[in-house]
């Protein structure tokens, strides 16, 4: 039996770091972000770079957990962060991410995870705006590991 | 190698009967295949194997086209990282799927329907031409016209893989031209045999679509592209509404009229 039998989202652990030339400091990686706010309680679905857009609604760990977060899974985007275990007002999240399929007709949403169970919220929350909506958009869930890989993709 | 990489596989697999076998040991198909002009290196590609399959089975190939020489075996080149990770239909395809599977419904009732054909009768010629017009509006105009003018048209139009698709597409119209010329001289045999190279040809053509093309397309659509289509589709669904439910409603109608009728008599 583990020794460990807490939530897995909040257990301790530490990667050995190995030393990779792109971990230099030296390296230079342009920021793909092309707008602010981006928590999702503080974005609204009306501003210009939601419409017609392609959006990402990005976990909060996950940016820090994928190293080439901006030109892998943000470059062309419109983005959204959010936390489906600490934030609150999350029915609030729901309306939100409707609007974003009603009324700024986004083309696509990416809803991308990490892989402990309480992230599976967010696809949870992304879920039910869609089954609300009424309008459909094709939206796809990519679950990355703690080391940043990505483990699954599918479509919804 | 590269030579062979280049070849059109129906051409291979003249010259070198075995390859045909070595394929079907990865479950790829292109033996039955009616076309076969597409690349060797796209096939590699297209049916995404993992890494140790696709090198043993190119160094299974190797043996046969030049046995006793050493050869380097390219890779394919695509991106291991996205083909190692389980992907499903997008959403898009998973339209042309489920219209797929309306298709071969029809398609499963041939044989019923061309059993005691009647070419003569009003009635019996009624019924073939609803059947042909399910074919055409349905399948064709509707169904293949949204791969024809919309998802095809995302990808480079000299594919083989697109050419053996639209070859397959042409073919399935010949047969149809051959049931209602048939139909005309009343040739009951004529109808029901290009009736059955129909179901024959979408038979494998869906298949090859199914379980090849569209998980590759995915593999190489973008999320743009997917949602444009996903967008373009549900446009072309709009405007056949009415004209979907019918055809539902047609396929429906020959499966109580045929299948109903062949567990009654089982009963």
């Amino acid at each position: 039996m583990s020794e460990f039998c807490g939530c897995p989202g909040s257990r301790m652990l530490e990667f050995q770091q190995e030393d990779t030339p792109e971990g230099g400091a030296e390296v230079r990686i342009a920021s793909q972000l092309r707008q602010w706010p981006i928590q999702l309680h503080l974005v609204s679905p009306e501003a210009p770079y939601f419409q017609g857009a392609d959006v990402l609604l990005a976990a909060d760990c996950a940016a820090f957990a994928m190293g080439n977060f901006h030109n892998e899974h943000l470059k062309g985007k419109g983005l959204a962060i959010a936390c489906p275990k600490l934030d609150g007002g999350q029915e609030a999240y729901v309306a939100k991410i409707k609007a974003l399929f009603e009324k700024a007709r986004i083309n696509t949403l990416t809803v991308l995870i990490m892989q402990v169970p309480c992230c599976h919220g967010l696809v949870a929350l992304a879920t039910e705006a869609l089954r609300g909506s009424s309008r459909k958009v094709p939206v796809r869930c990519m679950v990355a590991s703690l080391k940043g890989e990505v483990l699954q993709e599918d479509w919804l | 190698m590269e030579r062979f990489l280049q070849s059109p596989i129906k051409d291979l697999i003249g010259r070198f009967p075995a390859l045909g076998t070595i394929l079907e040991d990865y479950a790829i198909g292109c033996v039955p295949c009616s076309v076969g002009t597409c690349l060797l290196r796209d096939i590699v590609e297209i049916h995404n194997l993992s890494p140790g399959d696709e090198e043993e089975l190119m160094g299974r190939i190797a043996a046969v086209v030049a046995p006793g020489q050493a050869v380097a075996i390219p890779r394919s080149g695509r991106d291991r990282a996205a083909g190692a990770s389980k992907v499903s239909y997008s959403p898009p395809m998973k339209m042309l799927v489920e219209e797929h599977r309306r298709i071969l419904r029809f398609v499963a009732l041939i044989p019923a329907l061309t059993a005691g054909l009647d070419v003569e009768s009003g009635e019996g010629r009624e019924r073939i031409l609803d059947a042909v017009d399910f074919i055409r509006s349905y399948a064709d105009r509707f169904h293949h016209a949204k791969e024809e003018d919309l998802l095809f048209a995302c990808f480079d139009e000299g594919l083989e893989i697109l050419q053996v698709m639209l070859e397959d597409h042409r073919r399935g119209r010949v047969c149809v031209q051959g049931v209602l010329d048939a139909l005309g001289r009343r040739d009951a045999g004529e109808v029901s045999r290009n009736f059955s190279e129909y179901g024959e040809i979408l038979t494998e053509h869906i298949r090859k679509e199914d379980e090849i093309l569209y998980p590759w397309m995915d593999r190489n659509l973008t999320t743009r592209q997917v949602g444009e289509l996903f967008a373009r589709f549900g446009a072309v669904d709009e405007t056949f509404l009415e004209a979907g439910q019918r055809y539902e409603a047609f396929v429906a109608g020959l499966e109580a009229r045929y299948l109903d009728a062949k567990a009654e008599v089982v009963r």
